[in-house]
């Protein structure tokens, strides 16, 4: 189980993240979801352990992770919203790389990243440099290099992206094989309907601060709102858009 | 299986008639045609390699097709190129922009290779990303844009010009929930001024809520051409989801992911 | 020798060991190129030309040495090979790191890629420092691998015991490898303090303009500082401050004390050498370990986002709407593109080299002077690397990926186009190179000469720019570039020997030509009949072009051999 206890984190005085607690348990999809600058990536950058908290602890599996930072690294899995990869390397250089780097026995994960790559429909391309492939492409990439390792802690922040429908859906599936599996799966997405078909609890930040931490049938009860996307509005969107849409079209227009 | 329910006769903005586009003696599209009205919104799916891209490099003369034509109000594009493409505005599926520019000098370059007038483009420039809020980051480089704020001026750069025809692949991918309910309400807004706009994406729940209709493509052929409600009906499926799963063939996604997760594990410690 | 070193090597972590590889690949900033070069390819070729060098300069000094017979002189020359075979190589260290400036630091993407790995920081500093080394040691054992041996074996061979060649070969060697230590040292000292102390959008920026000036010092050092190895000189102490202040001196004071010749009243020049070689190294050490605690996390501390302040955005119109795009867009690709600047400069060092040597040459006579050989030289030659230099850098590439965007908005014909590419070259090439040419000859009289030599060169300047962009249909840095077109340089460099042929003879024909009215009317209008011919030419070719994005050579071009 991860869980954030009172975490927050400042930025010369400001608090990008203020006082969040919240658990992600094993068995389950956690949704992840804040607007922009609500603190979201900070978060997650200090659960991967990017960056130090200000304050409160992250604890793992009953101990606090900067016990022992590689040890936790070792059995996270990360893929980030931004795909930073070498892209000199083909995609089977890049994974064997990083299956070296986590000292991955070499057999075990050259079978591992083979069977991956044909999963994913990426083996014809395994020998191609990362810079000529497409979002889609390099996002898989991404994907194998998280999971190669069979790590515990699962962390994904808008894994979609880039994918087309058939490996959405595969996704999908996988993510919620991997909770079957007892992992701890943190899932972050600006998409809401996919979020609202995986994710089995949400948690929602607004400002740096926890507004909402519950299962989404809860949330819906509470809330009396049928979908997410209304529940989402209602809690984290301030801005009037349909007004905003027409000064575009006005102004386009000109 | 052809489902089509085209809509009714009306002057059409874009035809494209029997495209056929092969490379090295492989046909990537074959027969490709379909119409849009102005003021449709009309969805193209398929799953890769299905020939979408080819489809759009050929609409947005990036492409000659083989075989074929594109004609814009009835005019076939080939002959007066020029003319089209200051008709039309494209936001790419991959946000590649210079990223050393500025935001708003990439609006500014756009706009002038567009032959805009000075003042007008800095009007437009400054006050669209004002509206889809980058008006603090204008002037710091492309390259410390996250995503979203990448395809905003992507789309910004779309439609400075004010295009007949709007092209968008993916334009949701990256945006946060704020801006894409604003980028959706604006699609409203700008198909009932009368524009016609292409929209591809694989997020089939947000094509649903906004085509008016959808096309279908899959190993270079179009499968259907239809409102989706009407495809759902006819093939007696609940949604587009299944529409598409059954018209493409999809692969049962389940099984794949066990098989994925069994790998994972090979020769588990 | 090769098991052994791979035996050593196993023993080493293997995440250092694969990290390092990587690096390696990395020091000389490829990534940035569009080119799919070949890096091993690419370094063998490097290290083939520096040991060609190498062997020349063995050959110099081993003939130079046998041409002089008294014992004095052969000291005063091996002196002389001394100092210039240090600052040579301080030379090449200095350029290597320039091309490699920001080596030894993780940038944003080794960050963001290797922090969610098991691996601990320092394994990736180790890693990097390691890889820049290699590849500065590398250039250092080939640049000195045949001289390194020749000269200590012919000081060696002076009265005395016959363990002076070992002597030598140890004092020759530690004081090559100090020297460079130094100058990497002092590099990344202040990159490293820089980085600390300043906000990172900031030090970015002013890591651009110190990569530039680091570049202009050394080349300008190199070419521009006197020779003062003969014991006369150095005592001289008119030439103190200059030895005082040079380091490629401290380390030749350095060389002959450990090599036991050195008179004791110089000392302090080779102490100098001794602090400096202690403060940078200690200076970079410390910097580097401050940098990898503190600055690792700033690059992922600091908010994504800073808002930035206005620019200079108001700027000047370049003609009609294309044309104002493509300059603006073409001088910020050259100021932001770090690949593009040093291409340029590389360029402009030239013609910062002959404008300094002039200008040295000119500050000794009093002024005014009359139009010499020298201005006419000069200013020809400036003018050719400037337009011939930035056409080469206009054919690299940048984010090619994001050329669509010229694509789709073509709207105008392909003319249009090149025209404003001509109006680039002349606005960012000629005009500058013009208006210096302008402002040093207001030390030159009569002035209707001087005026007749403006109007030659601002001729010379066109036909140059219209030379260079025959076959030329493309908008700066949007096209692909082919992978092995290394007759682009050979195309360059053939030039450069063609010029310098032609520009002695032409240079003394206009000498003569501005002083008799006549000839000068007549040189006049030939060349502006030669630029109106070639202008008329190139219009006309345009009109039938077609803009591309993707290297497909005219056949006209690849028959006269023009090429890129």
């Amino acid at each position: 189980m991860l869980e954030l206890r009172h975490v927050s984190k400042r930025f010369s005085g400001i608090p990008a993240v203020d006082d969040v607690s919240f658990s992600a348990r094993p068995g389950e999809v956690t949704g992840y979801l804040g607007p922009n600058g609500s603190g979201k990536s900070t978060t997650m950058k200090m659960i991967t352990g990017l960056i130090e908290r200000s304050a409160g602890h992250i604890v793992f599996q009953g101990k606090p992770i900067e016990e022992n930072l590689i040890a936790y690294k070792r059995r996270m899995g990360y893929v980030p919203e931004e795909p930073y990869l070498y892209t000199h390397l083909s995609g089977l250089e890049y994974l064997t790389m990083v299956a070296q780097l986590r000292d991955l026995p070499a057999r075990q994960s050259g079978t591992r990243i083979d069977g991956m790559l044909r999963l994913f429909s990426l083996h014809d391309d395994r020998h191609a440099s990362i810079s000529g492939y497409s979002k889609g492409m390099r996002q898989k990439v991404l994907l194998i290099a998280a999971l190669m390792h069979n790590p515990q802690l699962i962390l994904l922040d808008e894994p979609f992206s880039g994918l087309d429908v058939g490996s959405s859906l595969v996704l999908r599936s996988l993510i919620r094989e991997l909770a079957a599996r007892g992992k701890v799966v943190l899932f972050s997405s600006h998409e809401l309907d996919t979020v609202e078909r995986i994710c089995s609890r949400v948690v929602i930040l607004h400002h740096g601060k926890l507004v909402a931490d519950d299962s989404i049938e809860r949330l819906r009860s509470l809330m009396e709102l049928p979908t997410l996307e209304q529940i989402f509005s209602q809690l984290a969107v301030e801005q009037d858009t349909e007004s905003t849409a027409r000064q575009i079209a006005d102004l386009i227009d000109a | 299986m052809q489902f089509t329910n085209s809509s009714p006769k009306t002057v059409d903005l874009l035809e494209l008639e029997h495209l056929y586009r092969s490379f090295r003696g492989i046909p990537a599209i074959e027969d490709v045609s379909f119409k849009m009205a102005p003021g449709e919104i009309v969805g193209f799916l398929g799953p890769n390699g299905a020939g979408k891209s080819t489809t759009v490099k050929i609409i947005t003369g990036m492409l000659r097709p083989n075989d074929g034509r594109v004609l814009f109000e009835g005019q076939d594009i080939a002959k007066d190129m020029v003319a089209f493409r200051a008709a039309f505005g494209y936001v790419p599926e991959e946000a590649h922009l210079y990223s050393y520019l500025s935001g708003l000098e990439y609006l500014q370059l756009v706009g002038r290779l567009r032959g805009l007038e000075e003042e007008l483009l800095e009007t437009k420039a400054t006050r669209l990303l004002k509206l889809l809020n980058l008006e603090s980051w204008q002037y710091s480089p492309i390259s410390s844009y996250s995503k979203g704020m990448r395809q905003r001026v992507l789309i910004a750069a779309a439609l400075l010009h004010d295009p007949k025809l709007l092209i968008f692949d993916e334009p949701l991918s990256g945006l946060d929930v704020v801006t894409m309910r604003l980028f959706r309400d604006l699609l409203e807004l700008l198909a009932a001024q009368g524009k016609a706009v292409l929209y591809i994406s694989h997020v089939l729940e947000v094509v649903e809520q906004v085509c008016n209709r959808v096309i279908v493509i899959a190993k270079g052929r179009v499968l259907a051409d239809a409102r989706p409600a009407d495809l759902a009906k006819l093939m007696s499926l609940p949604n587009l989801e299944s529409v598409f799963a059954q018209l493409v063939q999809q692969q049962d996604t389940r099984t794949v992911a066990q098989e994925m997760v069994e790998v994972m594990q090979i020769g588990h410690r | 020798m090769h098991k052994l070193i791979n035996k050593l090597a196993a023993r080493l972590p293997l995440d250092f060991r694969i990290l390092y590889h990587q690096f390696l690949l990395r020091v000389v900033d490829l990534e940035s190129l569009s080119i799919q070069a070949d890096i091993v390819g690419y370094l063998g070729q490097f290290s083939g030309v520096l040991i060609m060098l190498s062997l020349l300069h063995a050959m110099v000094t081993y003939i130079g040495y046998l041409t002089f017979s008294a014992p004095a002189d052969r000291l005063a020359f091996c002196w002389h090979m001394e100092h210039y075979l240090i600052s040579t190589t301080m030379l090449v260290v200095g350029l290597i790191t320039v091309i490699s400036w920001d080596a030894a630091f993780p940038d944003r993407r080794d960050v963001m890629v290797l922090s969610p790995l098991p691996i601990a920081p320092r394994t990736i500093l180790f890693a990097k420092i390691t890889a820049a080394a290699a590849v500065l040691g590398l250039a250092i054992v080939t640049l000195n691998a045949a001289s390194g041996i020749v000269l200590p074996l012919l000081l060696g061979t002076q009265p005395g015991p016959a363990l002076d060649f070992i002597q030598s070969f140890a004092a020759y060697w530690f004081t090559i490898l100090a020297a460079s230590a130094f100058l990497y040292g002092s590099i990344l000292t202040i990159q490293g303090f820089t980085a600390l102390v300043l906000p990172r959008r900031i030090f970015l920026r002013l890591s651009a303009i110190l990569q530039l000036a680091a570049f202009g010092l050394f080349l300008g050092v190199y070419f521009a500082q006197p020779l003062l190895t003969d014991p006369v000189s150095l005592a001289d102490p008119r030439n103190r401050w200059i030895l005082a202040s040079s380091p490629s001196y401290w380390f030749f004071a350095l060389f002959n004390q450990l090599n036991g010749s050195w008179p004791a009243q110089f000392s302090w020049l080779a102490s100098r050498a001794w602090i400096a070689l202690g403060l940078t190294v200690t200076g970079a050490a410390s910097s580097l370990l401050l940098c990898y605690i503190h600055t690792m996390k700033k690059t992922v501390e600091e908010p994504d986002l800073v808002p930035g302040a206005g620019g200079l955005h108001c700027m000047p119109p370049f003609g009609n709407s294309l044309q104002t795009a493509v300059a603006l867009f073409s001088i910020r690709s050259l100021t932001r593109s770090r690949q593009h600047r040093v291409a340029f400069a590389f360029y402009l060092a030239f013609v910062f080299a002959l404008a300094l040597s002039l200008l040295r040459g000119e500050l000794a006579t009093p002024a005014p002077a009359p139009v010499s050989m020298d201005l006419l030289i000069s200013a020809f030659l400036m003018m050719f690397f400037a337009v011939a230099g930035l056409r080469n850098v206009f054919a690299l590439p940048i984010s090619l990926t994001a050329n669509w965007v010229l694509r789709t908005t073509q709207l105008r014909p392909s003319e249009d186009y090149i025209a404003a590419t001509r109006r680039t070259l002349l606005l960012l090439a000629v005009a500058p190179i013009w208006l210096l040419s302008f402002a040093l000859s207001f030390r030159f009289k009569p002035i209707p000469q001087v005026a007749i030599h403006l109007a030659v060169l601002a001729l010379l300047g066109g036909i140059l720019a219209e030379l260079c962009l025959i076959g030329f249909y493309k908008v700066p840095f949007t096209c692909s570039y082919l992978p092995g077109k290394a007759n682009i340089q050979l195309v360059f460099w053939g030039f450069v020997i063609v010029m310098i042929a032609f520009v002695v003879p032409a240079a003394q024909f206009e000498l003569t030509a501005l002083a008799v009215p006549l000839k000068a009317a007549f040189m006049l209008s030939a060349l502006g009949a030669l630029f109106w011919a070639l202008w008329i030419f190139n219009r006309h070719r345009a009109k039938s072009a077609v803009l591309y994005f993707e290297e497909i050579p005219d056949p006209l071009i690849t028959t006269l051999g023009l090429s890129v």
